[in-house]
């Protein structure tokens, strides 16, 4: 007999958060409950990039469109689950013509690759504030595996308890095929994800 | 007492150019100027990642515009009862002016090309699409190797125009308030309607 865990699962355009949502849980350890109900809230939620180019400016862009699910086993931490999806499409870098610049065939090829996808394969508690998740990102239709810290911050009180995260990661785009403008454009894209979720 | 200088060269053949030289001369002034402006602009005005891009791509637009522009100036130069009678200069300005205004449009293809070439062998290959309209294609055969090259040429071409139209704007200007002669008018604007 398999012992399910307790599992909580949300879904919404939010909800990519999920990383920093399930292991932010797991890193305060909330007492007495084996699971937690969190909420992630949309509109403080961001999932952002940067990156370098040679005698360029360095570019901030960021992904609109998300969704994503996760399960958090707070007793059991490395049975918790996250998955998030990312619509290639809706990347902004802050000017129309720049955005169809980065979907387009050379860098997104985002009418080939709709989705950016990351799944979660396991979970390790590195300190009270911070987790590291480890999971499969596919971008390009290549998958390679990406490891993920994530801090974790209380805000608020009592009933009306609100987690923050941030996730942070570094693509070596080259890894997933994506070599235009390389050595130009730099090969690291450090991804940043911040979130707030809250109990209810 | 009733008329005095005026006359004399209202009476002489009409030195001034047609009009459509005279609005193509001053639309490149402005196009010219402002892709200067531009171009220094877009590397060193401090513009954020975003914005720098609109304005490169900004600069490849007006730049072809620009190459299309000398083109039709030259065609529009030679036209039949485009060009008139020379102004009364003495030989050596002539030949001066004739070399300088040689060497304007000979610049002015030399950037234009040498932008197209940039854009040709950039590293990043950034399409060039002309005002949102259609995409024009890179020149075949350009590698990124040429594209130092390229970067060098087209800036240096653009600095001894920008020198060289500062060359004419002083020559102009003084044909106008010194010389006090004909040679201003042959280029001056004129409005519908004014003579």
């Amino acid at each position: 007999m398999v012992d399910v865990p307790p599992r909580i699962a949300r879904q919404g355009r939010g909800a990519a958060l999920a990383i920093g949502l399930a292991l932010g849980a797991l890193a305060l350890s909330t007492p007495s409950r084996s699971a937690s109900n969190w909420a992630i809230d949309p509109a403080r939620t961001h999932i952002t990039f940067d990156i370098d180019a040679v005698a360029y400016p360095r570019t901030h862009g960021e992904f609109r469109k998300f969704a994503g699910t996760i399960a958090v086993d707070l007793e059991h931490p490395a049975r918790s689950r996250v998955s998030f999806h990312v619509e290639a499409q809706s990347v902004d870098v802050g000017s129309a013509s720049f955005n169809d610049y980065v979907r387009s065939a050379v860098l997104l090829d985002a009418p080939r690759f709709p989705t950016i996808d990351f799944a979660s394969t396991s979970v390790e508690k590195l300190d009270e504030r911070r987790v590291r998740v480890t999971g499969d990102l596919t971008l390009l239709g290549v998958t390679r595996p990406l490891g993920v810290d994530v801090e974790v911050e209380r805000r608020g009180e009592g009933t009306h308890a609100r987690l923050g995260f941030t996730a942070r990661a570094r693509i070596d785009r080259l890894e997933f095929g994506m070599n235009s403008g390389f050595p130009v454009i730099s090969r690291d894209v450090d991804l940043v994800i911040s979130s707030e979720a809250s109990e209810f | 007492m009733t008329v005095e200088g005026e006359t004399v060269g209202a009476e002489g053949p009409d030195t001034r150019w047609s009009p459509l030289v005279v609005a193509l001369h001053w639309l490149a002034a402005a196009l010219l100027l402002g892709l200067l402006a531009l171009g220094w602009f877009m590397v060193h005005g401090g513009a954020d990642a975003a914005r720098r891009f609109d304005l490169y791509q900004l600069h490849k637009s007006f730049g072809f515009l620009a190459l299309a522009l000398v083109l039709a100036r030259l065609a529009a130069r030679r036209a039949p009862g485009a060009a008139p009678p020379p102004a009364p200069m003495p030989p050596w300005e002539r030949r001066a002016a004739a070399l300088a205004h040689g060497a304007l449009y000979a610049l002015t293809l030399v950037v234009a090309l040498s932008g197209w070439l940039v854009v040709s062998a950039a590293i990043v290959a950034i399409p060039t699409r002309f005002f949102d309209l259609f995409v024009i294609p890179d020149l075949p055969g350009v590698g990124h190797a040429q594209f130092e090259t390229a970067t060098t040429l087209h800036f240096l071409a653009a600095w001894l125009l920008a020198g060289l139209i500062a060359l004419h704007v002083g020559a102009a200007l003084k044909h106008r308030f010194v010389d006090r002669d004909a040679v201003w008018s042959r280029m001056a604007p004129r409005w519908p309607g004014r003579r």
